[in-house]
């Protein structure tokens, strides 16, 4: 009797392993396969860890250059209240959420983060005010005409870069 | 420097210091230095002594003066005070203090002293130099010249007192050899080049605009038709940030024009409608209607009111940033009106919602030329200090030309051609209340918005600073720039302001 009972239980643990090899073939999750929850989940990334997924594939580059939105919330994670909606149409004029983060949040950022007063990380919308204006300030000097590669800071904000010990 | 002959003793001819014996003292050249110091002590402890000194007056036939040397050690016994020096040096900003040092620790102490020594000596000689250039000694001057010239080939001139005593010994070189209004025309292209490093490499610009800007901002609040007059377009770098927020301001933009006053463009180009397009294309692409005029004027006291069209129905604001201390050289005209009340006059006349004016806050008007050179001497040194901190070349460079040339008007230039006639805040004040107009006060988020963007700046010196409503941004608590707004004062009945022509 407990030799029937054994061969048995293998039979059944056999099926039981084919059954769930079958079911993990049918409903293998691929990332890949939801943009959706990738969007999501490269929203909540910094912008290091945006700069690596960017390396990972193509369908996550094209994700990371192309997709404002990701940039976006980037940019604004930080502030208190979010900002209105007037402010994307005027972003996007001015050239992008991810040049904004770029060049001029991502600075601006770590630049005020060294000093004692903001440490705690959170924006007031004086510096997304700041921000905004420097930005435009940059577009402005873009349409003076082609003496600036597409990623590289405009000459007036070259101030924001390399902060040197004094 | 002469050689004088002395038959008595002509072992010791070559010692014997040319100019003073000119004048009829004999001194060792090698002993010039202590005879100096010592002269120095003396005249402070003349100066600063309490007790009575009548005595010491009949004690001073007792020595031979023309043994200067001697003379002076003599004199100096009978005092029992210790030395000070006759210029207050704890006022001058980092003027004889060494460049930073950063390989040299054993050695840097006595290398310290020598610097500081020849600092302090070069100081010395640029006010000597500068008072005899008042006095009219220029013969004097020039030799102090090549003295100072020689003192700064063995000083570090790439940063502190040793850099910007070399531009102010070039200014004095420039108005004892008559060379004031020639040699430093710089043509438009040059200005436009030198002036958008000078935007870069430090924040006194930036500061200036958007200090403005938000002032603007906020006495436009409410405003459909608003028109910005702007008295030196430049790039027109001040006024995308404001057209920007315009754009996002609560309650959708307003319709902006831009009058834009500017020097006329050599050859067949229109520099201000190049500028006026490029905001256009700015404006348009973040939807808010635009509309620009430039105005083509060498001086600004050549504008007449009517070139600016202002409309009754919007709501205008006047920004000058810079601007305003040119005025005060230009002769009167025939109504007896000086350049700057006549300007202020017709500015008030368009009846603005507001007057930007920023200025250097610095005195640089007086009549006499040694208060003049020594108040410019000051300012300049901290300027220079705080663009020692700019990491950027070569705006760096550039930003000290265009410096440069504001050291060389301030000393070389006299009467119309000298138009950096910097006066401080107060004076701006007394001027401005004068003419019709009360001050606004600047407000909190201005104050932040300054105080942010300093932070923004690696070198930790600037700082901004609160006056009465006004904002003033400084260089370790020497202020520098001074920006304030203004609305004029409603007209009485009995008052008309008529500016035809």
């Amino acid at each position: 009797m407990m030799h029937h009972h054994h061969e048995y239980m293998q039979e059944g643990t056999r099926r039981t392993t084919s059954r769930t090899q079958q079911q993990s073939k049918r409903h293998k999750f691929f990332i890949n396969d939801n943009i959706d929850i990738l969007r999501e989940i490269l929203k909540r990334l910094d912008g290091p860890s945006l700069g690596v997924a960017s390396c990972v594939c193509r369908l996550w580059c094209n994700l990371t250059t192309k997709d404002d939105s990701i940039w976006e919330h980037l940019c604004f994670r930080h502030v208190s209240t979010p900002p209105p909606a007037s402010v994307r149409p005027v972003v996007v004029a001015l050239g992008g959420y991810k040049r904004l983060y770029m060049v001029c949040v991502r600075p601006v950022l770590s630049r005020l983060g060294e000093s004692e007063m903001v440490r705690k990380q959170v924006w007031t919308r004086h510096e997304v005010q700041l921000s905004l204006s420097l930005f435009c300030i940059d577009s402005y000097e873009r349409l003076a005409g082609g003496m600036v590669a597409s990623d590289a800071a405009a000459s007036s904000l070259i101030f924001l870069c390399n902060p040197i010990n004094v | 420097m002469e050689i004088v002959s002395d038959s008595s003793s002509p072992s010791k001819t070559k010692d014997i210091d040319g100019l003073l014996a000119n004048v009829g003292y004999k001194v060792r050249s090698s002993e010039l230095h202590q005879v100096a110091q010592n002269l120095e002590r003396l005249e402070s402890a003349i100066v600063n002594s309490s007790s009575d000194i009548s005595q010491f007056a009949s004690d001073t036939v007792h020595y031979d003066p023309s043994d200067i040397g001697n003379w002076v050690d003599n004199l100096l016994s009978e005092f029992d005070h210790t030395a000070s020096l006759p210029y207050d040096f704890s006022q001058l900003p980092d003027l004889s203090a060494p460049p930073p040092q950063h390989h040299h620790h054993q050695s840097s102490s006595t290398v310290n002293n020598v610097e500081e020594d020849s600092a302090i000596k070069l100081v010395h000689m640029l006010m000597t130099c500068a008072d005899s250039v008042q006095r009219g000694n220029l013969s004097l001057a020039g030799s102090l010249i090549e003295g100072m010239q020689g003192l700064l080939a063995n000083m570090n001139t790439n940063s502190g007192i040793g850099k910007v005593a070399g531009y102010f010994i070039d200014a004095l070189n420039r108005r004892i050899f008559g060379q004031n209004n020639v040699s430093h025309q710089v043509s438009l292209y040059e200005n436009d080049v030198l002036y958008h490093h000078y935007y870069e490499a430090c924040p006194y610009l930036k500061f200036a605009h958007f200090t403005a800007n938000q002032a603007i901002l906020e006495a436009f609040n409410g405003h459909d038709c608003v028109h910005v007059i702007d008295f030196n377009l430049m790039h027109g770098l001040q006024w995308p940030a404001l057209i920007q927020a315009l754009a996002l301001r609560p309650g959708g933009p307003p319709f902006l024009r831009l009058t834009g006053i500017g020097p006329p463009s050599p050859d067949d180009r229109d520099n201000l409608r190049e500028i006026g397009l490029r905001l256009a294309e700015l404006a348009r692409s973040v939807n808010v209607r635009f509309a620009f005029r430039g105005v083509a004027a060498w001086r600004l006291e050549d504008v007449k009111p009517w070139m600016l069209q202002v409309s009754s129905k919007e709501a205008v604001a006047v920004n000058s940033i810079f601007q305003l201390h040119r005025l005060l050289g230009s002769e009167s005209d025939s109504n007896y009106h000086s350049g700057i009340e006549m300007v202020l006059g017709w500015i008030r006349s368009l009846n603005p919602k507001i007057v930007t004016v920023v200025e250097q806050e610095a005195n640089h008007n007086e009549n006499g030329f040694m208060e003049r050179f020594t108040e410019a001497l000051h300012y300049y040194s901290t300027v220079f200090d705080s663009l020692e901190a700019c990491p950027v070349e070569p705006d760096k460079a550039m930003a000290e030309m265009y410096l440069q040339r504001e050291i060389c008007n301030v000393v070389c230039c006299e009467g119309p051609a000298r138009v950096e006639r910097h006066e401080p805040l107060v004076k701006w004040k007394e001027r401005l209340g004068k003419a019709g107009f009360r001050p606004l006060h600047l407000g909190s988020n201005a104050f932040k918005q300054a105080s942010m963007l300093l932070t923004l700046f690696s070198a930790e010196g600037y700082c901004v600073e609160e006056n009465q409503g006004s904002l003033t941004l400084g260089w370790h608590s020497r202020p520098l720039i001074a920006a304030s707004a203004w609305q004029a004062v409603p007209l009485l009945d009995a008052e008309t302001l008529r500016f035809d022509c």
